[in-house]
Order: structure tokens, then C-alpha cells, then sequence
């Protein structure tokens, strides 16, 4: 096994269902799953390849392949939708040229759609990696992406 | 000279997203005195407001909105201290949104730093883990048996009897998990309580898990919430660090210990079984019950499960001076419940109240009505499963009796205001559809159901008067509720039949 690996996923190998942060941490580390990746947590939490793939597969949140470096969240829950929610989706897949769960070619940014974040009162919501903007507009969006790009 | 001691700038979601991060950065920068102090308070719910900042001066307590306000031009705090001034500062105590309400389990939120475990004890905080530790186990559960607190997830359970059905298992190993997986379109009080209040939530796992002789607690949390998940980490290490969790708590024999589990997006597993299966790192599939989790639960031990409002109220429960909570209310509606007004709202956020209240008072008398400023035409309580009333139904009281009576739930306290420009038969669909994405998969019903019932939502958009389409949702909503294994298939035909019923041709011409 990677030695790489084994240490992203130590912490979790004596816990009791070890596999779902063991999965967290991985993607935190290495940007998605990749298929070796599922060989090797496969040996390590002794069960078979396919239900690591199972587990993988069942949440939204885990991916088999690199998306973009940051993550565009738009919340279309029923708060959200009072708030033209729909309008904004549409905005915001028109302006970057994608459609929702595609990647930019750059590997810059993934739009997603989200249900529900918790910032209810002040939507729509739109979530960038983890930071939630509250009454958000495109324009709100493009300028907080370009200040973390300027950050970076 | 300045005589400003504390400048109050929350750290909270909703106050971040629009800009209370920003703001603090810039008054940090130019306050070059040491004598003032900056604190990262919590919200205090009223997010119209937010970012409200504070001022302490001369003891005297008062903030502004600063919403949508730019202050980078600024150089020197007495430049901010000026800009602050010239903008009406007021009490937030002294609102009517704040004064209105009742707050017992939410009574700290927006005071202070909510990391200040100090501030957590002056303010009767881990006083109830002394009485419990004092009157044991059973004399707990009897107390909040005698409060009447029922579940504040959604399903009502009367909390003090799957604690005594917890504390009857003969084990040696028991588990408690607490589900803050807040799925629930329109719901933000169990993040309010994690980000503004956190050390609540944990006095009232360790008193449950005393009570009912837990050892192991796992908050399962949901991946949206990271600012949640940072300040329970910090809290649960504080709480460590001061013998409040870890072996022989407070020098009692009682060990408990909590592990924080993050979902990945995952509506399903805000349902308990489903819940159990993911921190068991499973796919989040939906048990059959029974067994109960009170008896087979988390790794086949019993476990006790409630939601992040319903453990955070039990501190408030055991105080000797303070046993208002089951005064309120009565039926099955005792205490206060965390009502959540959100959506189409002038001022929205978290109200805590008894729920003998009418939806005119949250949505007028605290909301304000509209934001966009036309009529109501609808609003959805309790979550994507909850039903949708007209605009003249305001005068429905929000007891959970009531709601019940016209076939709804408070569950967790979700008011969603739609103005008129809501489609309702889009509504009825996405009840549908959402079911179709967070479906586990598990009952046919709702992992097919859900897939043919957008299909007859679409075609009655096109043909409002189709008869055979009428009867097919309609049956389609009575197999769906009465064979699916859990709430998710169980209860999606709630907001579709209230549209069907309290929106008349709207979806459905007859």
C-alpha cells in the first residue's frame, strides 16, 4: 500500500465504522477516491472493494474523479425557492458556461446543487468551498471567487 | 480616551454570509487599542440584522445592522466608533423580535464568545450535571419524564420514555447519538445551537448519557455545517480540558466520551436507522423497526438517539430555580419549541416560543410579512415533508395537536413564507423530486414511487382536470405512505396532498 495513503487513513482503522471518515480524509487529502485508492481501504478496513465503492457512491459528497479546486454550491431547498433560488441556478450555469455537477476545463470550479445549508432567513445560498453568501447574486459569486483566486 | 470596552462582532454563518467575517477583519486592523476588546459573540437569531455589531460601553450594551455597509475606507477605530454612533445604536434586547419570545434553551445565544466555558458556568451552566449527578440516573429521567419534553427532530417522542426504555437495557455497553444532521429545508436551529452555543449541546449529552448509562456519544453532523463541526471541536476538547467529559467527569465514577461523525450529503441520514448505518460507515440505508434503537441500536447495543434542540433543552430542565419550561403549554405541546422563519420574510430567523402561537404572529408580529412586500400566498411548516397552508389559515395555532389535525407536523419547527409568486403545482413536483434524489432506495414506493409521481405532477401541469391523473396521484400518495419503511416515502405525499386540498386548482381541477 501507498505509504501516503496508510497514513491519511490511519486515525481511522481502529474506530468503530472507520470507513466513512477514512473516505472524508482521503478526499480531503488527495482531491477525490481513485481506484486504487479503493483497492487499498478495501485491504485496510477488511471488506470487500465493492462495498467501499458502495459507500462511496451512496453520498453526494464522494467522488471517483478530480473536480474543480473549488466547489460551488447552489441551495435549491424550498427557502431558497421563495427567494428565487431557480433564477439564480440559471444565472449561475449560464455565466460560467456549465451545467450543474460539471467541471470547468481549468479545473477552477464544479457548480452543484445543494439542499439546504442552513442560511434560510437571509437566501438565496450559495456555498463556495466553506464559506456560505447570503442573499447571493451572480455578482456576489464571481467576486468572492475572484478574491480567493487572488488569495491563492 | 474611549470608554468602549468590548466591540461585539459574531462569528456565525448567516452573520458571515453576509459579510461579519469582513467587518471583523477591518475593525481588528484598525483597532490599535489594547483596552478594547474584540469577541467573536454568536448570533442571536435575528438574522435581518446581521451582521450586528455591539459596542460595550460604560456597561451599557448596544448594536447596529451593518448590512450591506462597506467600512474599508475606515483608518482608526474612533472613525468607526463615529460611524457607529451616527447610525442609531439600540438594545437588541429591547426589540420586539427578542423580547417577544421565550427563551430557555436559546437564552445564551448571541451573549458571548461561544467558546467561553466561563461564561457557560456564571450562566447556570453545568448546574444540572451536578443535580444529576446528585440524584442518579433514574430520578433524571424521571424529571424529564415530568417535563413532557417530547422530540424536537420531528417525530415528537416523548424524550424521558426512550431514555427510561435506554436505561432498562441490561448492557455493559450503551451509545448515544445525537443527530444533527439538520436536513431539513427552512431548519437552523440545532446550527444555532452548535455555533452559538455548543457547550449546551454537550452538558445535555452527558446528562443523557449518565442517565441512561452511555459511555460513547457521536454527534453526526451534517457536511454542510463546517463552521458547526470547528466549534464542536474546540468545545469538545474545552469541555475535556476542564473535566467536563473524558474518565470520572467532575470526579464522579461516570466516563463519557463524544465523537464527532461528519455526513456527505445525505438528506436520508437525518432518519435515525439510516443514521446508525452511515456512523456504522455503511451506505445510509433505512432499518426495519423494531428492534428499536432503544434496544438494538448503534453496533447492535441500545442507544439512544435525539436530535441536537431536544439534548440541549434538557440542562434547562434540571435547574432548581428554573422549572418554567413544562408550565408552558399543555397536551403534547409542553415547553417552548425553536420555531424557524425563513423563505420569503422581511425578518426572519429563530424564534423560541410556546407553540400555542398563531402562524399570523410568527409571520406578522415577528416576521413582518413579506420581504418582497406582496401577499402571502402560501407557507410550508415543518421541512420538505411538511404541508403547505393558504393564506387564510393564518390563524392556525402551531401546537402539534393542530397540526396533526390537518394531517401536518410541526416537525422541526421549519415556517417557510412564499409570496404569490409560488406555483404550487412546481411545489407539489418538487416534493416529488426530492424524494426521487434522497430516496435511499430501499421501499420500492418511494425509490419508484417518487419517479412516477413527477411524471403524473408534470402531466396534471399540462391537464389540471385529468380525472385518471387525479386518482392515480392519489393512490399513488396512499401506497407511498402506507408502505414505506420510513418518513421519507412515508410522509412526501404530506406536502403534495395539502396542495391538493388547501390550494384548490391550483394542481388539481376538479
Amino acid at each position: 500500500m501507498a505509504k501516503h495513503l496508510i497514513n491519511i487513513i490511519n486515525p481511522f482503522l481502529d474506530k468503530k465504522g472507520g470507513l466513512m471518515p477514512a473516505l472524508h480524509a482521503v478526499q480531503d487529502h488527495l482531491g477525490f477516491i481513485s481506484k486504487d485508492n479503493i483497492g487499498e481501504l478495501a485491504i485496510a478496513f477488511n471488506c470487500s472493494q465493492a462495498e467501499v465503492i458502495d459507500v462511496i457512491t451512496f453520498y453526494d459528497d464522494f467522488r471517483l474523479k478530480a473536480i474543480g479546486k473549488n466547489i460551488i454550491k447552489i441551495c435549491q431547498a424550498e427557502a431558497c425557492q421563495s427567494q428565487n433560488c431557480k433564477e439564480l441556478l440559471h444565472n449561475l450555469t449560464s455565466h460560467f458556461g456549465l451545467n450543474i455537477n460539471e467541471t470547468s476545463n481549468d479545473l477552477n470550479i464544479t457548480l452543484k446543487e445543494v439542499f439546504c445549508l442552513g442560511n434560510c432567513a437571509i437566501g438565496p445560498s450559495v456555498m463556495i468551498n466553506d464559506m456560505v453568501i447570503g442573499e447571493a447574486t451572480t455578482e456576489k459569486v464571481v467576486n468572492q471567487l475572484k478574491v480567493i483566486n487572488t488569495e491563492e | 480616551m474611549t470608554e468602549v470596552t468590548k466591540i461585539f462582532i459574531p462569528n456565525e454563518t448567516s452573520a458571515n454570509s453576509v459579510g461579519a467575517n469582513l467587518l471583523h477583519q477591518i475593525i481588528k486592523k484598525i483597532n490599535n487599542d489594547e483596552g478594547i476588546k474584540i469577541i467573536r459573540n454568536g448570533s442571536w437569531g435575528a438574522f435581518w440584522l446581521e451582521p450586528f455589531i455591539e459596542i460595550e460601553k460604560d456597561g451599557i450594551r448596544q448594536g447596529v445592522s451593518y448590512r450591506n455597509i462597506d467600512l474599508s475606507h475606515l483608518n482608526t477605530i474612533e472613525e468607526f466608533f463615529l460611524d457607529f454612533e451616527s447610525r442609531n445604536p439600540f438594545d437588541i434586547n429591547d426589540i420586539d423580535f427578542i423580547k417577544k419570545q421565550n427563551r430557555i434553551v436559546f437564552s445564551r445565544i448571541g451573549n458571548e464568545d461561544p467558546l467561553n466555558i466561563e461564561y457557560y458556568k456564571n450562566t447556570n451552566g453545568y448546574q444540572s450535571l451536578s443535580t444529576a449527578f446528585e440524584i442518579g440516573p433514574q430520578e433524571t429521567i424521571n424529571l424529564i419524564k415530568e417535563s413532557g419534553l417530547t422530540g424536537r427532530g420531528g417525530a415528537a417522542f416523548p424524550t424521558g420514555i426512550k431514555m427510561q426504555t435506554v436505561f432498562d437495557q441490561d448492557s455493559s455497553l450503551k451509545y448515544l447519538a445525537c443527530n444533527a444532521d439538520e436536513g431539513d429545508g427552512g431548519t437552523f436551529s440545532d446550527r444555532l445551537i452548535m455555533e452559538s452555543d455548543p457547550f449546551a449541546l454537550i452538558e445535555g449529552m452527558t446528562i443523557a448519557a449518565y442517565a441512561v448509562g452511555a459511555s460513547k456519544g457521536y454527534i453526526y453532523l451534517r457536511s454542510e455545517y463546517p463552521l458547526a463541526k470547528d466549534y464542536l471541536l474546540k468545545a469538545i476538547n474545552i469541555a475535556s480540558d476542564n473535566h467536563y467529559l473524558g474518565n470520572n467527569i467532575q470526579g464522579s465514577d461516570f466516563n463519557f466520551e463524544i465523537e464527532l461523525r461528519i455526513g456527505a450529503g445525505s438528506y436520508v441520514c437525518g432518519e435515525e436507522t439510516a443514521m446508525m448505518e452511515s456512523i456504522e460507515g455503511r451506505r445510509g440505508l433505512v432499518r426495519s423497526k423494531p428492534p428499536l434503537p432503544a434496544i438494538t441500536g448503534l453496533f447492535k447495543k441500545p442507544t439512544l438517539i435525539n436530535n441536537v434542540v431536544t439534548l440541549a433543552t434538557i440542562p434547562p430542565l434540571l435547574l432548581k430555580d428554573q422549572s418554567n419550561f413544562s408550565k408552558i403549554g399543555s397536551n403534547k405541546s409542553v415547553g417552548t419549541m425553536p420555531f424557524q422563519l425563513s423563505g420569503n420574510i422581511k425578518n426572519g430567523g429563530l424564534i423560541e416560543t410556546k407553540f400555542d402561537i398563531t402562524l399570523n404572529e410568527i409571520v406578522e408580529d415577528f416576521g413582518s410579512g413579506t420581504q418582497s412586500g406582496d401577499p402571502i400566498h402560501a407557507i410550508q411548516i415543518g421541512g420538505p415533508l411538511g404541508i403547505y397552508l393558504s393564506s387564510s389559515m393564518l390563524n392556525t395555532s402551531l401546537t402539534i395537536e393542530s397540526l396533526q389535525e390537518l394531517k401536518g407536523s410541526v416537525g422541526h419547527g421549519g415556517i417557510i413564507v412564499f409570496d404569490n409568486s409560488v406555483n404550487m403545482a412546481e411545489q407539489a413536483k418538487f416534493a416529488m423530486e426530492f424524494c426521487v434524489k434522497e430516496s435511499c432506495g430501499k421501499c420500492t414506493p418511494c425509490r419508484i414511487g417518487s419517479v412516477r409521481g413527477v411524471e403524473i405532477i408534470e402531466r396534471l401541469q399540462k391537464h389540471k382536470t385529468s380525472k385518471e391523473d387525479a386518482i392515480l396521484l392519489h393512490d399513488l400518495c396512499e401506497t407511498l405512505e402506507s408502505t414505506s419503511l420510513c418518513a421519507m416515502g412515508g410522509m412526501t405525499p404530506n406536502p403534495i396532498r395539502s396542495i391538493i386540498k388547501f390550494f384548490p386548482n391550483e394542481l388539481i381541477e376538479k
